[in-house]
């Protein structure tokens, strides 16, 4: 049976300053996560402890194993992991 | 040949030939294109996110197919090359061009690094491009630093010795516009390779390490500084194996090896290794 990884869900309105936090994109073995800008003027980005300027991405999912260990690390509770339809556990 | 030299190469290896790094080539650019800094490095070959969540989502064979179809699509894109210690030395003693330590935007991305002075500083910029950083402030967040030809590879020594791979990086506009020092998974080429087969964004180097049985005592120095997957400890015979087929010839494990007990061989020397790239 093909290997499938779970659905990563990130919820952004609980997950407003990650490129300040970090601490998903520290424990994540696999290095799933990655942080990116969600805006920038003139070329520059914005405060990382302004909520809204950076956001979290799950980009690399084929290498999550569900270990939880980011859903534990979380501080505010925005990371939620499930299985797609009709695969069991 | 691999194909970074067939194309820039001029009958030698591509990054040892000093028109990839001359000012003129830095201003060309085709038609319509944009120029400078082209945004998320993680974004680099778009349909990559898409063939991640087929895998994710057990679809192998559609997995398979856009990997497939973005080797071929992406097949003349400017590409990387490992390059070891000793080359890396060599061309920066002697190309006469500028470099500055930067942050790393792979190390960014990936685990939120943020390496905003000199002793921090883990990527190389190289060309007279770097004196235009001022006009892409976010590519070099935090400022870069310029390097005399020493300090340059002082710079490089030290990560190598961290167990840094160095790749020379093929810019836009066809001129070497950076030596990163590189792991995985942080580092975008490493990882799309490695992980996903995308074999255009990383060439595998000039040469293959090969380990010295008579030499080595199999004191284990070298374990676990490869980032190929190519460098494993052989419990049979006590000493460390390295498969010449994933080698990538980055010579960071003979970094660390204090008995000289592997060097670094022209990959050119086999005529199978001589098309493995």
């Amino acid at each position: 049976m093909a290997v499938v990884n779970p659905i990563i869900n990130i919820d952004r309105e609980r997950c407003t300053t990650p490129f300040d936090c970090k601490r998903c994109l520290r424990v994540c073995p696999a290095a799933v996560f990655v942080v990116l800008a969600t805006k920038m003027i003139k070329g520059v980005e914005l405060d990382k402890k302004e909520p809204g300027n950076y956001a979290v991405l799950p980009l690399y999912r084929d290498k999550c194993t569900a270990c939880m260990k980011c859903v534990n690390v979380c501080p505010v509770e925005a990371i939620t992991m499930s299985m797609p339809e009709g695969v069991s556990p | 040949m691999c194909r970074m030299c067939n194309w820039l190469g001029d009958g030698t290896v591509w990054y040892k030939n000093p028109k990839n790094y001359a000012n003129r080539m830095y201003k060309l650019r085709e038609p319509g294109a944009q120029g400078g800094f082209r945004g998320d490095p993680q974004n680099v070959g778009a349909g990559l996110p898409e063939a991640i969540q087929a895998k994710a989502n057990g679809d192998l064979e559609a997995f398979h197919s856009i990997i497939k179809g973005m080797n071929e699509r992406h097949a003349t894109q400017p590409g990387t090359q490992v390059v070891p210690l000793r080359d890396c030395i060599e061309l920066v003693m002697d190309m006469g061009t500028p470099f500055a330590a930067m942050h790393c935007i792979c190390r960014k991305t990936a685990r939120g690094e943020e390496e905003t002075n000199i002793n921090e500083y883990s990527c190389l910029g190289v060309g007279t491009g770097m004196f235009k950083w001022e006009r892409w402030p976010e590519r070099y967040r935090g400022g870069v630093e310029f390097l005399s030809p020493k300090q340059t590879a002082e710079f490089l020594e030290y990560w190598d010795k961290r167990g840094m791979v160095h790749i020379a990086m093929q810019e836009g506009g066809d001129f070497i516009g950076g030596i990163c020092n590189c792991d995985y998974p942080d580092c975008v080429p490493i990882r799309q390779r490695v992980d996903y087969g995308l074999n255009y964004q990383l060439t595998k180097g000039e040469y293959i390490c090969e380990p010295d049985y008579e030499r080595c005592n199999g004191c284990g120095e070298c374990l676990g500084r490869c980032q190929f997957n190519a460098l494993k400890y052989e419990s049979t015979i006590d000493k460390p194996n390295i498969d010449p087929m994933a080698c990538f010839g980055c010579g960071v494990c003979m970094t660390a090896c204090n008995r000289g007990a592997i060097r670094l061989v022209p990959r050119r020397q086999y005529p199978v290794l001589a098309n493995v790239w």
